[in-house]
Order: structure tokens, then C-alpha cells, then sequence
């Protein structure tokens, strides 16, 4: 087989040992100039992110990459770590296996979370350290390129990446926008300084809001977390005030009781005119009263709320699994089909030269037979020589690009060298 | 060029929306990386035929331009077509296409019951003519337009309301932009439906008074419903306004904008299957029983 991986990720190999065979891109360099000393001629590309360290060889010669084995005490090896040890969690594939797997992490489908898209562009990094290092060639190119066309098609042609899966995502993406076509002309009402309450305002700032007011019990937190994502601070004892002039309020208190109560929210509703407003509650218990969301205009999100979301568009993901992977196959067996071809190459080419050059002496004899034949009736002969010859040749190429597709097509390649007496 | 634009039928263009909106249909099942622009390509096939035919008919036939029944619904729904271009364009992700197309297919299929003899004119009411016209048909579009806001408006408001993250292929713009789209268009409505009617009137009195052709009696049925819309669109314009510092004011304009759109096509369904004076020519005011569609149109 020309194509092997070795390697491990998040299912297989524990974060304790991932730490230590983890590469930072000077090391992945140092990695692939050692593998090119190594395996002469063998082609190398090293990804390594924080849930997956896997090296891709390659060879087109007969003798191959490096087997799985060897790739993985290579790997150990350059980090240092006794080959046993990482021997029996680091496992591997050949061919087209290894092919699938590549195609699967590209795709997103073998990432922690399902469909994550960091990870093409992880690939896309791996591959262009490899190309400056200069262990590339054109089987990795190839296998490289077509892992990222097969990621491309599963996230244009499946949701598989699609739905958001964080509580704080979903809460701007598929809630807050659904009322609010734009966020910077709206004021952002921040109670409590939890974490994810910094995170829910990181998406709402990528959102595009910019007047952002928090008020906290311990006024130095509000403080603290308003310099980090600049906004103001505003008077927690005033937070009638602060609900008049809000349209979206992210709460995260740690308090036991709600922190607004129907009444207190009843007491401005008259002042608020009308303007809608969107809570999104992500403390527990929780700060606001759950009736506060049946008033008109208000749209009020629980924790829980957002969990069912959450769930349900994971549960959804999960549904896109099947097409996804029916994609990965697809784009698997078009490679191979692509790959075993170009064993076929040398093949037809002799083939090729062979009737061309029989063709030619034929030619050079008919044409010192009848030397009446002017320029132009040479040529058109000419023409019909060569179509005649590649109409012969259409068959066994279409044959051998057909048994391509199931393999490589050792029988008709052998078969073809003993009839035209082809050499190895 | 002449000869392939006059073999351009009416089907032409129509199939080509209906091909456009099965792919936008499709939306809600599967996803696809050359969807959106099959879409886009069928539709702006289907606009570049209809605005060929609706050239070709201005320029060959005898009297004004798009003076007819027929003409009046194929330029109604070329807006919405056009209208449902620019949305998609603008924004491919919310399935604008899935609400317009199919009012654009309705129209082409009154249009071809609807009569396609031009409405009566004389040189001294044609201007009247064509500015009540014009008027009416933008107040349509505009009714169609604001209700179909008012729809997706409750339809994503319902959706926020159970707290369901939005479905595969089914992004509804933000209630924000669906509401300043439902207010303006009823406004939009209500001045242009007035102007309509005005323009209307004075087109009446006129025509009475000259005694020319197509005048019509003050009791027409074509003439009290398009009163009645009228009236409704400037009260349903008063409501929005009244109530736009209201919580509950948004969904009211939303409500009211598809009833107004109801109103619109009962009164387009009353036209296709009752009889009237107006809009008719001598010829057509002799022959008995005849069905008239779609009276509101100028």
C-alpha cells in the first residue's frame, strides 16, 4: 500500500501522554527534516492539535511508507517517549483506511465535538508545514487535497457543522437575532459577572453590540469584567433604571432568589414603550420570575431553555452522521479509484509508444511507396493513423480505469505486459 | 429576436417559478451547495422571459401600454418577482422565496383568467388612467408585501415563543426587521390605496362628465370593495401607528397586515367570479353576464 498513518486522539490515546506527543510547529519541523533522513523518498505530513497527533506517509514506489508501527515509534522517538509505552495506544491504518480516517478528521467527524470547524483549517496548516519542510510530493498532495474537498462538501451538502452547540452561541445565534436584526444600536444590561456571562457578551460583541452596562452586587467585579470587555459599569441597587433603558439582559447572579421579581418588572413596563426585550437567564436558580416571560414583548430564556436547544441540535448533528460519512465514502473511493489509475500510467504509456512507434514505420513505408502524396494528404493519413490507434487503445483504458475503481488492477496490467510484451 | 420573444408564453416563465420554488421547498429537507443558485438562476430566467413578454405585449400592442386586466396581475406579480430576487439575493438564508413565489404563481394564474381586452381610454382621462392604475398596484403589492411580513413575523414569533432553536433551511428574518417591513408596507398601502382611489374618482367624474367610455356607477361592487380596503388600510396604517409604543403593538400590525392581505385576495377571488362595470369596454358592457376578474384592478 502507498498511504499509512500512524497516530492517536482524544478516543485512543490519554490527554496525559497527548501533552507529551504533542508538537509545536518547530518541533513538527525538526520531526519531518528527521523522518525525510529516516525514509528517503517517503513523503511525511505531521498533524498535531490539542486532541490528535497523527503522521500521514506516503510512497509511490513499490515498497511503500513506513507501516503503521514504524510511524508510531517514529513519533514516540521524536518526542522522547519510550516507543512501547506509546506503542500500545497509538494505532494506525494502511491505504484506504488510512485514507477514510483523513478524510473523516478533516470533515470534522472524528473531532471531539461532532463537526467542528477548526479543524480544516488545522489541516490546511499541517499540510503547508509539511510542503515548506519539503516532505511532500504528489501523493500527499493529492490525498491532501481531496481530504479538504471531501470536508468541503460535507459541510455544504450536510448541517453537520451547522447547529450551534453552546449554551451561550444559541442564546445570540438562534434567540437573541431572532427578534434583533442588529445589536449596536441596542443597550446590553449585564447582571452578575459569571463566566458565562463573559463569554454569552464575547458573541453578542461579534454580534456587533457595543453599549454594554453591568451591574454586580461586588462592584469591583463589575469593574474588573468591564475593563476586560469595555463596557460601563451601572448601579446594581438601581436596577429598575437599568431594566428601563436594557433590550437585552444576560443575567448569571449567584443569588437564591430571583433578582427581578413580576412586580418590579411590572413597575416598568409603562416606561419601557412598548420596546421588546429579551432576557436570557443563564443563572441557578434562576434571577428572573418565569412569568416576567408571558408579558407581551418580553422573550425570556432559562438555562434549561437553552439547554433543550443545545440538545436538540445535537441530537440533530448526529442525524447528518450517516450522509456525512456516506459523503467521506464517496470521496474515499474516488481517490482510490484515482490513486490505483495512476499505477495504470506506466502501463499505457509503453502501451502508447509501442503502436505510435509501429505506426510511424509503417507510415515512413507507405509513404516512400507512394511519393505522389502531397503534404496535406501525408497529414490527413497521419491524423487517421493516430485516431486509429487511440480508438484500439479506448478499451483496455477504459477497462483498466473500471477495474480501478475495486483495486489495484494487478491481473490486467500483468495480462496486458505478457500480450504486448511490455516491461516491468 | 422578435420572432423568439413572441413564442415567450406566459407558462414560460411561470414554470420557471415553480422550478424555483420547488428548490426553495427543498430547503426544509436537505441541504445542497448549488441550491441557492439553481434558485437564483431559475428566477432571474423566469424575470428576464416575463419582462421580454411584458415588453413585447407594451410594444405590439394597439393601445397603452399594459392597459389591461391581464397586463395589471403580470406586472404585479413581475414585482413580486423581482422582489423576491433581491431578498434572496440579499439574504440567501431566509427562505423569502417560499412565501412570495407562491403569490407570484396565484397572480399569473388570475392573470390568465382575467380579461385581456384594454381598459376603455380617451385622451382626456388617459393620465387619470394610468395613475389610478399605477396606485392600485402598488397598493397590492404592498398588501402582499406587509401581510407576508405579518405572517413570517408570527410565524418567528411563535418559534421564539416555544423556545425552539429555528429548523434546518427555515431561518426567519429577525422579528425586528420583519416588523419595520410590515409597518412600512401598510403604510405604503394605505397612501397609495388613497392616492388609488382619489385618482379614481376623479377618473369617474371625469369620464361621467364628458360622457366618455368606462364610466362606472358609484354603487359598482369593484367600486365599493376597493372603498372598503381603502378605509381598512388607513385604519390598519392608524392602528400601527397608534400602537407602535405598545408591547403587544407589533403583533397587532403583524395580525392586521394579514388580514388586510385576506381582504386583498377575497377581493381579488370576488373579481374573478362576480360581474361589474368598471374597467369594461363598450363591447364587454353589451354582452351579458359577463364574469369579470379581479375588479380592484384599476
Amino acid at each position: 500500500m502507498s498511504l499509512a498513518f500512524a497516530g492517536g486522539s482524544h478516543r485512543t490515546v490519554p490527554i496525559e501522554l497527548r501533552e507529551k506527543l504533542a508538537f509545536s510547529s518547530e518541533q513538527a519541523t525538526e520531526a519531518l527534516a528527521r523522518f525525510q533522513k529516516q525514509f528517503p523518498g517517503s513523503e511525511a505530513v505531521l498533524l498535531s492539535t490539542c486532541n490528535r497527533i497523527e503522521l500521514y506517509a506516503a510512497d509511490e514506489e513499490r515498497r511503500g511508507p513506513p507501516p503503521p508501527d514504524e510511524l508510531a515509534m517514529f513519533l514516540a522517538e521524536c518526542r522522547g517517549i519510550d516507543p512501547t509505552n506509546a506503542g500500545r495506544v497509538l494505532g494506525g491504518e494502511q491505504g484506504t483506511a488510512a485514507v477514510k480516517h483523513l478524510f473523516c478528521v478533516a470533515a470534522g467527524l472524528d473531532s471531539m465535538v461532532l463537526g467542528e470547524p477548526q479543524i480544516v483549517a488545522q489541516v490546511k496548516q499541517a499540510w503547508q508545514l509539511a510542503q515548506q519542510s519539503g516532505t511532500t510530493g504528489p501523493l500527499t498532495g493529492e490525498l491532501f487535497q481531496a481530504a479538504l474537498r471531501a470536508a468541503k462538501r460535507v459541510t455544504t451538502e450536510t448541517a453537520v457543522g451547522r447547529e450551534r452547540l453552546s449554551i451561550p452561541s444559541i442564546a445570540v445565534a438562534d434567540f437573541a437575532s431572532g427578534v434583533f436584526e442588529r445589536f449596536d444600536d441596542k443597550r446590553v444590561l449585564l447582571i452578575g459577572a459569571g463566566k458565562m456571562a463573559a463569554e454569552t457578551l464575547r458573541y453578542l460583541r461579534d454580534a456587533g453590540a457595543q453599549n454594554i452596562r453591568i451591574i454586580n452586587r461586588s462592584l469591583e467585579r463589575a469593574h474588573s469584567l468591564a475593563q476586560r470587555l469595555e463596557a460601563q459599569t451601572g448601579d446594581y441597587n438601581n436596577i429598575s433604571r437599568e431594566l428601563v433603558d436594557a433590550d437585552l439582559v444576560v443575567s448569571t447572579t449567584g443569588a437564591s432568589e430571583p433578582v427581578v421579581t413580576l412586580d418590579l418588572y411590572q413597575n416598568v413596563e409603562d416606561q419601557r414603550q412598548g420596546r421588546p426585550l429579551v432576557v436570557l437567564d443563564l443563572a441557578v436558580p434562576r434571577d428572573f420570575d418565569s412569568r416576567i416571560g408571558t408579558r407581551p414583548g418580553v422573550w425570556l430564556y432559562s438555562i434549561d431553555d437553552l439547554g433543550q436547544a443545545c440538545d436538540s441540535n445535537r441530537r440533530r448533528r448526529q442525524n447528518q452522521l450517516p450522509a456525512a460519512l456516506t459523503i467521506v465514502d464517496e470521496e474515499t473511493r474516488r481517490f482510490m479509484g484515482d490513486l490505483h489509475h495512476r499505477s495504470t500510467v506506466p502501463v499505457i504509456e509503453q502501451l502508447r509508444a509501442g503502436w505510435n512507434e509501429t505506426g510511424e514505420v509503417e507510415l515512413d513505408r507507405l509513404f516512400r511507396k507512394l511519393p505522389e502524396l502531397d503534404e496535406s494528404s501525408q497529414k490527413e493519413i497521419r491524423q487517421a493513423f493516430e485516431r486509429y490507434a487511440a480508438k484500439m487503445l479506448h478499451p483496455p483504458m477504459a477497462s483498466l480505469r473500471s477495474e480501478s475503481k475495486a483495486g489495484p488492477p494487478h491481473g490486467l496490467l500483468e495480462a496486458l505486459r505478457r500480450l504486448f510484451d511490455l516491461k516491468e | 429576436m422578435a420572432d423568439f420573444i413572441s413564442r415567450i408564453s406566459v407558462v414560460c416563465f411561470a414554470a420557471s417559478y415553480g422550478v424555483a420554488l420547488i428548490c426553495e421547498v427543498s430547503r426544509l429537507w436537505f441541504r445542497s451547495g448549488v441550491r441557492g443558485i439553481t434558485m437564483i438562476g431559475f428566477v432571474t430566467a423566469g424575470l428576464i422571459a416575463h419582462s421580454l413578454y411584458l415588453i413585447w405585449r407594451s410594444t405590439t400592442l394597439p393601445s397603452i401600454p399594459l392597459s389591461s386586466e391581464f397586463d395589471w396581475y403580470l406586472l404585479a406579480a413581475w414585482l413580486l418577482a423581482a422582489g423576491s430576487l433581491w431578498m434572496t439575493v440579499s439574504n440567501p438564508r431566509t427562505p423569502v422565496g417560499l412565501f412570495i413565489l407562491p403569490v407570484v404563481l396565484a397572480l399569473l394564474g388570475v392573470a390568465e383568467l382575467s380579461s385581456r381586452e384594454p381598459f376603455p381610454q380617451s385622451p382626456a382621462t388617459q393620465i387619470w388612467g394610468v395613475i389610478h392604475g399605477s396606485f392600485s398596484l402598488v397598493m397590492s403589492v404592498a398588501i402582499v408585501l406587509g401581510g407576508l411580513a405579518g405572517g413570517m413575523w408570527l410565524i418567528q414569533a411563535g418559534r421564539l415563543a416555544r423556545k425552539q432553536a429555528p429548523l434546518q433551511g427555515f431561518r426567519m428574518p429577525s422579528l425586528e426587521k420583519l416588523s419595520i417591513w410590515s409597518s412600512r408596507m401598510t403604510v405604503i398601502a394605505a397612501v397609495s390605496g388613497s392616492l388609488g382611489c382619489l385618482s379614481g374618482i376623479v377618473l369617474n367624474i371625469v369620464n361621467q362628465r364628458h360622457g366618455l367610455l368606462g364610466s362606472v356607477p358609484w354603487t359598482d361592487p369593484v367600486v365599493l370593495r376597493m372603498g372598503a380596503l381603502v378605509v381598512w388600510l388607513i385604519i390598519v396604517a392608524g392602528t400601527s401607528r397608534a400602537m407602535r409604543q405598545r408591547a403587544i403593538g407589533r403583533r397587532v400590525t403583524a395580525l392586521l397586515s394579514l388580514v388586510s392581505l385576506s381582504m386583498l385576495t377575497i377581493s381579488i377571488l370576488w373579481g374573478v367570479l362576480g360581474s361589474t362595470q368598471h374597467g369594461l369596454t363598450p363591447s364587454q358592457e353589451n354582452a351579458p353576464a359577463i364574469t369579470i376578474p379581479a375588479g380592484d384592478a384599476s
